[in-house]
């Protein structure tokens, strides 16, 4: 699928889609380059999942962790990370593993071991306020 | 008799122990290459596994510094959180362990509250109430301390934190991480040429997420009539890019003083080791009458020296935790 999303107001509309197409499928990897709005878009995902926590840049942190109704969310952020021995060593499969939604930017290091049904979110800059999204 | 404390802190990158007596910290020794030369082997980089094989190499270190033995020490503080689940973890279970053999109480630390109190690890020391602006690699906010157990957080970050602003204008840059320090050097040859937007934010709150944007929108549109542009005007887009971080920051430090009163007004974090935002705030503090307060840099960064200073105050109230006590993430 893929969408035009001219404003953030556009946003919350696309994500709810988004959502409901994924089902189950709860591991989400998150591609753009820095600025695109990956943060923005997790944001809004947990609030529509009905997290009331502040939800702020992992980039430092690596992983964030949310409080919902049912349990948890885990915002990942592997941009600090190397290779994938130093996600295999930060206990990156522990995350994985759960049957809760990690939502997960800079991707690309773990990708031998992303799960057969992630989630894939490519956001494109098309320019200052538009971006297009593509989810697989 | 002298009291002995032992500090653990691991809840991000670094693997750090310190050992404090009677309040005045005897040892602040972090993980980094002349531990691992003491003892061999490399110095393995961030996670939970690092941790593992830091640890004991660094209380040693710390206790062998300070010239203090095991045995005498009276308790061990160590940070439960916030931060990565799989570090705490580690740093929790080994002074868990230890606490356990030695028969001597625990205490544990929030992990953001000891960045603040790390202004009584030395002199001059605030007077309460005091505010402090906590700004780091993954922090950024501004709390009003009336007591070291009685902080209330005034204002935060909504999306990236100051440290990050930094270090993401690096990337864009072309610069390697972390950008800061570089990027402070790199201003102080150049000047505020190139305008960037304030952030609209609460009153209190910061964003950095738009300045970044800003900036890569510039640099794109300046590429594009220059394809050197960012070689030809390092200096100057760095001290652009700085200028506007610390203003944003300095502007919300200023506010917050004028609505509560308080004159007492300190930094902390690892950005509190950035040129311009310590001018910044003795100039600001010079102006508006404020007595300002920046810890020693080795206070700044992730350290068990603030985690020992923090654990002090609660061994004095005997804020003691028991073995169950576990390592969370978000506390």
């Amino acid at each position: 699928m893929e969408w035009i999303v001219k404003s953030e107001i556009e946003l919350p509309a696309v994500l709810k889609e988004m959502l409901e197409t994924a089902g189950n499928r709860k591991k989400w990897m998150f591609t753009g380059d820095l600025g695109a709005g990956k943060t923005t878009m997790i944001k809004q995902i947990c609030k529509i999942l009905g997290c009331n926590d502040d939800i702020t840049s992992p980039t430092f942190s690596i992983v964030n962790e949310y409080e919902v109704e049912k349990g948890v969310i885990f915002h990942l952020d592997l941009y600090r990370l190397k290779d994938l021995e130093e996600a295999l060593n930060m206990g990156i499969e522990e995350y994985l593993d759960q049957d809760v939604y990690c939502f997960i930017e800079w991707p690309a290091v773990i990708k031998p071991i992303w799960p057969l049904d992630a989630v894939q979110i490519s956001v494109q800059i098309l320019d200052d306020s538009t971006r297009k999204i593509l989810f697989l | 008799m002298a009291v002995n404390l032992l500090a653990i802190e691991s809840s991000c990158d670094d693997t750090s122990a310190s050992v404090l007596q009677d309040g005045n910290i005897l040892s602040n020794v972090v993980a980094n290459q002349d531990v691992h030369q003491l003892y061999g082997g490399v110095v393995p980089e961030v996670a939970s596994r690092a941790h593992q094989e830091n640890i004991l190499p660094v209380v040693d270190a710390a206790l062998k510094k300070a010239g203090i033995s095991k045995k005498e020490l009276d308790a061990i503080a160590f940070t439960r959180g916030p931060g990565l689940i799989g570090s705490l973890i580690v740093g929790v279970s080994f002074a868990k362990g230890l606490a356990l053999s030695l028969n001597i109480p625990l205490i544990q630390v929030n992990h953001m509250d000891a960045h603040v109190l790390a202004h009584f690890a030395e002199d001059p020391k605030p007077d309460f109430p005091f505010l402090c602006l906590t700004v780091s690699g993954g922090h950024t906010q501004i709390a009003r301390v009336d007591a070291p157990d009685n902080m209330t957080i005034l204002g935060k970050t909504i999306d990236d934190a100051a440290g990050e602003a930094f270090d993401k204008t690096g990337k864009l840059l072309g610069l390697p991480y972390p950008a800061g320090p570089i990027i402070d050097k790199n201003s102080k040859l150049g000047s505020a040429l190139f305008n960037f937007p304030k952030p609209k934010v609460g009153e209190l709150d910061f964003s950095f997420s738009g300045l970044k944007t800003s900036i890569r929108y510039f640099l794109q549109k300046e590429r594009e009539k220059n394809i050197n542009f960012i070689e030809e005007n390092m200096n100057d887009i760095c001290r652009s890019v700085q200028d506007r971080i610390v203003s944003i920051l300095m502007d919300k430090l200023e506010t917050a003083a004028d609505q509560t009163g308080i004159k007492e007004v300190a930094i902390a974090g690892g950005v509190s080791a950035n040129n311009a935002l310590r001018a910044s705030i003795k100039e600001v503090g010079e102006k508006k009458g404020w007595n300002t307060y920046i810890p020693a840099f080795q206070y700044c960064t992730d350290n068990a020296g603030m985690i020992a200073v923090a654990g002090y105050f609660k061994y004095l109230n005997k804020d003691f935790v028991g073995q169950d006590v576990a390592a969370s993430a978000r506390i």
